[in-house]
């Protein structure tokens, strides 16, 4: 028998026509991805022939640019609303996870729990719920007259939600024979009206890295997706992180830090190079300059010179985590707005590695083996090309090393993560 | 072949009809998936798929369908490629923005097959498990289901059918002239848009509202596209009356088919002729464009109703023999999509 060594975990971010922003551009991109499910099919097959542990989806209540002539210069004001686009892909796979991102600021616990224990139904157990807080004004301005709510209480309305969902998932929420949920937030009396999870319960993912976010990952998450750029910053994250676990009786291994990570991959360096220049290429300043604003919660950074240091900012009542890790890359590598926006573009503040099959899989090793990552949220910066490229090169070279499964060690995501059928509902 | 009007069938998946056989589990996809790929080589224009709220008492999760009926309708587009495909949800359960962009998706994922069922009766059960224990009263219910149904219908139009460009050389991938806002400020919600899907191949999914009363008829004039009707027997909405309304409204006649919601009894294999005069009968008199057969998610009941039923309404030339277009609008002959 081979000694059994630990096994990194891969999620198949997919998004629009690819993660760069420009990606739309690419002339080998699918430009008409956000409209055609045929595509979306084969991503998910591609992903699930690598053995991905799941596909991962973003989502936002609303367009993500409120300018409409940059947003008309990107492909992402369109796209498939991600729990209809996964119900589609369960019907079209049968092995790979299928985690969607939704918002405890816009929806009903009741529903939610309910809509996802149907995914997983519908999958056979391969169903999960990336837990966000939503950050935008513009889903807020979809969702009534009185704007985003600040920071602290979206968490405090997500602590509350996140419970109640657990509950219902739990089969410990019944308010005919016992207390129903009667909080701040919510009221709830029923139980779902669904059969148990096949899984035991749906696998909860959260984003949000702010010290709100993180206690709350530490409470309810079994995966946790993140933003980091250097080695240290993920490093201190996943310590911070696993170290809170212990407050709520858990495990470090309870829990799976996957960050994203955003790979340009080609046989030669040079190659890999030039793909990445390439798409950079593809980016027009006001795209990027609004995209980086849009993250650093100001509206007006297109009113200070593009080739000036980026400018005092007041704290974020938005994604106070990606705002922080943004100014600290501009300080570290003393760039300018323009600079900023192109590097930020190509991947929203996530991890970039650009080079050779080998290089990638030795960059994803020393975070993997270096206690900074148990896993990561792979993000290709346009579609197919690019996650093919991943599942052809990269993969085979992670298995070699015997850092990724060669086949599915089960049927449901829980299996995939190594996690037993789910009992979370103690904690909270 | 008999020529004039062809009568339009729908089948409701109602997993607690009388003729359900006795079962422990609900129904599998695999079986849910069979029963609409039968239902879809029949050539029916659609089937409705049930989002009941719990039932009373404790047993209901063994009997329902266990799955909601908007990710039950995603997995099923991807199997099948005509049949119309249409899924109940609340007004209480979901916020318009949300239920108009799953819709939307769900469209799109179909080809332009998808509708929303909206029922007018308030259900104070399912308020309790949406923060809202107080329920809604029946006049709020309907003012507000009002203006939910308006907003749904705003943001599925926020997008002109050729508003995207894709003009990767030039970098327009839309143009900015053909995205609307909403801009909705009103009585109970505030959405601006636009909504963050592609317009509908079909224009919009199709709207069918049931469970009208008297007060209801001027809402369901204006938006329905398709209107379920039960029994003339049962006091409530008249078929006659709609089509006034709707005209009254600018609506064409044909703009709104009214279906008959029919539930078959067990004497259906030994009779068919007796359900097709059942269905003929209403159908001649004009009281309705069709109907809307209530079915166990149950493969034999349905083979009964296709291989016994469908053929003795074909032999009297009440129904068409293939699908007409590729949508569901197409299907009901409604505007839209393939129309244009
Ligand atoms: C890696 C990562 C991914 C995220 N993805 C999304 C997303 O898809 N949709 C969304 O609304 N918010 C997303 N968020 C933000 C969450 O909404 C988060 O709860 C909120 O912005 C507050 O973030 P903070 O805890 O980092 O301040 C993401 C956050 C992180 C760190």
């Amino acid at each position: 028998m081979t000694a059994h060594r630990r096994q990194m975990k891969l999620g198949a971010f997919l998004w629009a026509t690819g993660h760069h922003i420009a990606a739309w551009r690419h002339p080998k991109a699918h430009v008409t991805a956000g409209v055609d499910i045929e595509h979306y099919i084969q991503l998910a097959r591609t992903a699930e022939a690598a053995k991905f542990d799941m596909i991962f989806c973003e989502d936002a209540a609303g367009v993500r640019e409120a300018d409409i002539n940059i947003a008309s210069q990107t492909s992402r004001s369109i796209g498939f609303e991600p729990i209809s686009l996964l119900s589609a892909l369960a019907a079209q796979t049968s092995r790979i996870g299928l985690v969607s991102t939704a918002s405890t600021s816009y929806t009903e616990p009741y529903g939610l729990a309910r809509t996802f224990l149907s995914l997983d139904h519908l999958s056979g157990g391969r169903a999960g719920w990336n837990l966000v807080t939503s950050a935008s004004h513009i889903e807020a301005a979809n969702f009534g007259a009185t704007g985003l709510r600040p920071h602290a209480d979206r968490y405090e309305r997500a602590r509350e939600f996140a419970a109640v969902v657990t509950a219902l998932w739990q089969g410990k929420l019944d308010g005919v024979s016992g207390p129903g949920h009667d909080g701040r937030s919510f009221s709830v009396r029923d139980p779902l009206d669904l059969p148990r999870s096949p899984q035991g319960a749906p696998v909860m993912v959260q984003a949000g890295a702010s010290d709100e976010g993180r206690d709350l990952a530490a409470r309810t998450a079994d995966v946790v997706f993140t933003a980091a750029q250097t080695f240290e910053e993920a490093k201190a994250f996943y310590d911070d992180l696993k170290g809170r676990l212990a407050t709520y009786g858990r495990e470090p291994n309870d829990i799976k830090i996957m960050p994203g990570v955003a790979p340009v991959v080609a046989a030669t360096e040079a190659e890999a190079t030039a793909k990445y220049e390439e798409l950079q290429e593809l980016i027009p300043d006001d795209v990027g300059v609004a995209l980086l604003s849009s993250y650093l919660s100001i509206s007006d950074l297109w009113r200070y010179p593009i080739d000036g240091p980026l400018p005092e900012l007041p704290a974020s009542e938005g994604m106070q985590s990606r705002q922080a890790l943004v100014i600290e890359q501009s300080r570290r590598d003393n760039l300018s707005i323009r600079q900023l926006a192109r590097h930020f573009a190509g991947a929203r503040g996530h991890w970039r590695v650009v080079g050779t099959p080998a290089q990638i899989a030795d960059e994803l090793e020393a975070r993997f083996e270096g206690g900074a990552a148990d896993g990561f949220n792979v993000m290709p910066s346009y579609f197919p090309g690019e996650l093919d490229a991943f599942a052809v090169l990269v993969v085979p070279e992670l298995q070699r090393r015997g850092l990724f499964r060669t086949d599915y060690e089960g049927s449901t995501l829980r299996d995939h993560l190594g996690y037993e059928t789910a009992d979370v509902s103690s904690r909270l | 072949m008999a020529s004039g009007a062809k009568m339009h069938l729908a089948v409701s998946l109602f997993p607690e009809s009388a003729l359900s056989p006795p079962s422990d589990a609900g129904p599998d996809f695999t079986l849910l998936a069979r029963f609409v790929q039968k239902a879809e080589t029949a050539g029916l224009d659609m089937v409705l798929l049930a989002d009941s709220a719990p039932a009373a008492g404790g047993d209901a999760p063994n009997r329902q369908v266990p799955f909601e009926a908007t990710t039950l309708l995603a997995a099923l587009a991807t199997i099948t490629s005509r049949i119309g495909l249409v899924a109940a949800a609340s007004t209480v359960a979901h916020q318009p923005y949300n239920l108009a962009r799953r819709f939307a998706s769900l469209d799109v994922i179909s080809h332009g097959r998808a509708g929303w069922h909206a029922s007018m009766v308030p259900d104070p059960r399912e308020a309790t498990n949406f923060s809202r224990p107080e329920g809604f009263s029946r006049d709020d219910f309907r003012r507000r289901a009002e203006e939910f149904i308006g907003i749904v219908r705003g943001l599925w139009r926020g997008w002109d059918a050729d508003a995207l460009l894709f003009d990767q050389r030039g970098g327009r991938f839309f143009d900015p002239e053909k995205m609307h806002l909403l801009d909705h400020k009103g009585e109970f919600f505030s959405v601006r848009g636009p909504l963050n899907v592609a317009r509908s191949p079909q224009d919009m999914p199709v709207l069918v509202m049931s469970g009208l009363s008297e007060p209801d008829m001027e809402i369901a004039a204006r938006f329905a596209d398709v209107i379920l009707l039960d029994e003339p027997s049962i006091a409530g909405a008249k078929p006659d009356d709609l089509k006034r309304h709707a005209l009254a409204f600018g609506r064409s006649p044909g703009a709104t088919k009214v279906l008959m919601t029919v539930a078959p009894g067990a004497d259906m294999a030994a009779r068919p002729d007796l359900i097709a005069d059942r269905l003929e009968e209403p159908f001649r008199s004009k009281s309705c464009d069709g109907f809307n057969i209530l079915m166990p998610p149950a493969l034999s009941v349905l083979d009964d109703f296709v291989d016994l039923v469908l053929p003795e309404l074909r032999r009297r030339g009440l129904l068409r023999s293939d699908y007409p277009g590729a949508t569901l609008r197409s299907h009901l002959g409604l505007a839209g999509g393939d129309e244009r």
